[in-house]
């Protein structure tokens, strides 16, 4: 229920810097997910969203008003931490209830929001129980029910499915996305999951080192990535990056060659297929290797070729099988073919 | 080979209960020992020949609660002790969440400044301490003992209690700050409960010095009136009747049995806040 701007938020320790340059907007409503690898300064902009952090630099605005200045207890917001935070001393209840009974919500209302809560995250066994007599996806599910007891104007999640089965994980998801539609209420996500950031986000934003690589729609995040870091980052198993030269429409690698692409980039360049878009066929071949591994998963085969120095992901037919050293040759999707700068790793259009 | 590694661990159970036993025999000699001197007529004690079958006598505490005020003084102590306990709490523990949480300049300065005064020999300012309570008008009141207490422990009262809060992950706050609870709630709901076992323990340290404190006390207490069971003590050494021994130890006795007995009661909160105040601050 808010518009979140951040506008050239830096966030530096010293010489250290872990946020730089971050610009999002983020509209009212959305459901935002922040992906990145371990350390990319994910947890320190929800903290500055949430005012437990004062950013360096730049501005923070919520519809509108600016709130640099504004206490974390004034900003309205709710907020699952990356560390649970439950109240040792405190029950499972007495921790989901403490937002209510902070912001004044009528005793009268309290227990059944409590139990709603609790319920959603199928905890309503375990209310007694104190903090430290619960497992971690239990604790986890109570910090996420102490969040989503209220209905604050935005929520803020850090990982808050990462120590849950794979099971109860979805079925949490679900619960996520069912609230989030339903109250209408801005959420900034943070996950390692792409299933998770997938499934949920209206738009994701990978991060890296502190700043921002790509703002987009899952689909344009996969399908568009913006350079070799996002390309390589979303998508299981990563998109296959192979280093050539490219003259007059055509890359060359050792055991490569690809025909008809954009003319306009000759000289060193990283070509980029996902392993969904390569085909095991002879037929039109782009490119010959010997089977090097081969992974049934039983819903599709993997398979990794040696070409040349490198090593090529193959997403093959689930009764593929093959043995090792065998020869083999694939055809790339020509439309879903991929062209990185080499030295920064920049997008080629 | 397995039958082997049994049995040598069984010696080492026999010898570690060896070890400890000696070692509560060490400990528990001395008290046992005072007690005996204690209920046992005067003429037994000061015998140079030893006494294995000791006459059983209850001379000594008719005399202490008969010929002396010892409940006022009981009545004394506690008061002064707990009231001393009290002050510390009312203002360590403000500063100490002040001293871990706040960032300001001079911070670590003012936490060190807050130690070092235990660094100084009490007795260098026992004179002006003197005439600062007398001034004040309250040289032989408890009201002086309990300040007096208070002042000497108060600093590492406030220091172990520092270093508990330095331990609650700072997490905890924000997530209480996100939630809508303003500082003192913060301080009250939740980090009180989360350091209730280091509370404890400086209270507990800080009892058992003020129990034993003489200097302070003989300073301030020059009548009945304010007079301690550690100062009372002092009443039985001098006087026509010569050192009476038997009333000291069982005087003795019973200061020592309140500490005793709080400090079993607690023992699993003190083992656990002692070594965790320890590795930290
Ligand atoms: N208080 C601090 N002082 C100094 N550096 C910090 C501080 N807090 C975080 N950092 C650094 O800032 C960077 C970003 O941290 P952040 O917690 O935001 O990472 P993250 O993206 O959430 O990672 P993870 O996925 O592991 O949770 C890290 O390199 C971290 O070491
Ligand atoms: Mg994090």
């Amino acid at each position: 229920m808010a518009r979140i701007e951040l506008s050239n938020i830096q966030k530096k320790w010293g010489a250290f810097w872990g946020v730089r340059d971050v610009n999002i907007d983020i509209a009212d409503e959305e459901f935002i997910v922040f992906l990145g690898p371990s350390g990319c300064g994910k947890t320190t902009t929800m903290r500055m969203i949430a005012g437990l952090e004062n950013p360096s630099e730049g501005e923070i605005r919520m519809d509108g008003e600016v709130m640099n200045d504004i206490d974390a207890r004034d900003r309205d917001v709710a907020m699952v931490f990356q560390g649970y935070a439950l109240y040792p001393n405190m029950s499972i209840y007495e921790n989901i209830r403490f937002p209510l009974r902070m912001r004044g919500v009528p005793k009268a209302e309290q227990d059944a929001a409590v139990r709603r809560a609790a319920e959603l995250v199928e905890l309503t066994d375990y209310l007694d129980r104190k903090p430290g007599a619960l497992s971690g996806g239990q604790r986890q599910r109570a910090a996420l029910a102490r969040a989503i007891v209220r209905q604050p104007q935005v929520f803020l999640m850090d990982e808050p499915l990462s120590n849950l089965d794979a099971k109860l994980r979805q079925a949490m998801r679900v619960q996520i996305k069912h609230i989030q539609r339903e109250l209408k209420i801005t959420t900034v996500y943070v996950t390692h999951d792409q299933i998770e950031a997938m499934t949920l986000a209206d738009r994701i934003v990978i991060m890296q080192s502190g700043a921002i690589q790509q703002i987009g729609t899952p689909d344009e995040i996969y399908n568009d990535p913006a350079n070799t870091f996002v390309a390589s980052f979303i998508g299981a198993p990563p998109m296959n990056l192979i280093e050539g030269r490219l003259s007059g429409g055509t890359f060359e690698a050792p055991g490569i060659r690809v025909e008809g692409l954009p003319g306009a980039h000759d000289g060193q360049v990283t070509l980029g297929v996902r392993p969904e878009d390569c085909r095991v066929t002879a037929e039109g071949a782009h490119l010959g290797g010997d089977v090097y591994g081969v992974e049934p998963t039983g819903d599709v085969t993997y398979l990794t070729l040696k070409v040349g120095e490198s090593l090529v992901e193959v997403k093959a037919d689930r009764a593929y099988r093959a043995a090792l050293g065998q020869g083999e040759s694939v055809r790339f999707d020509p439309d879903r073919i991929y062209l990185f700068e080499t030295g920064s790793g920049q997008r080629l259009r | 080979m397995a039958a082997k590694r049994k049995k040598s661990r069984g010696e080492n159970l026999v010898l570690r209960y060896l070890i400890l036993c000696g070692w509560a025999l060490f400990c528990v000699v001395p008290v046992l020992w005072f007690l005996s001197i204690g209920l046992r007529p005067r003429t037994e004690i000061i015998t140079p020949t030893p006494i294995y079958f000791p006459t059983f006598s209850l001379d000594a505490w008719h005399m202490i609660w008969e010929d002396w005020p010892m409940g006022k003084y009981l009545r004394n102590s506690v008061a002064a002790i707990f009231g001393s306990v009290i002050i510390d709490l009312i203002l360590a523990i403000p500063a100490a969440y002040s001293l871990s949480r706040f960032q300001y300049r001079g911070r670590e300065d003012i936490g060190f400044y807050i130690l070092s005064t235990r660094m100084m020999a009490p007795a260098i300012v026992a004179v002006p301490i003197f005439f600062l309570f007398r001034n004040l008008g309250l040289l032989d009141t408890i009201w002086a003992l309990m300040l007096i207490y208070a002042a000497i422990n108060l600093s590492f009262v406030t220091w172990i209690i520092r270093s508990y809060m330095l331990d609650i992950p700072k997490e905890l706050e924000d997530a209480a700050k996100t939630d809508g609870a303003g500082e003192l709630r913060i301080l009250w709901e939740i980090i009180i409960p989360a350091i209730l076992p280091g509370i404890i323990t400086a209270s507990v340290i800080a009892m058992i010095f003020a129990i034993n404190e003489f200097l302070f006390t003989l300073l301030i207490a020059s009548t009945p009136n304010a007079y301690t069971m550690s100062v009372a003590l002092a009443n039985f050494t001098g006087g026509s009747d010569g050192i009476i021994y038997n009333a000291i130890a069982l005087v003795a006795f019973l200061a020592f049995l309140p500490v005793f007995v709080v400090v079993v009661a607690i023992q699993k909160h003190l083992s656990r806040g002692l070594t965790m105040g320890a590795v930290k601050g």
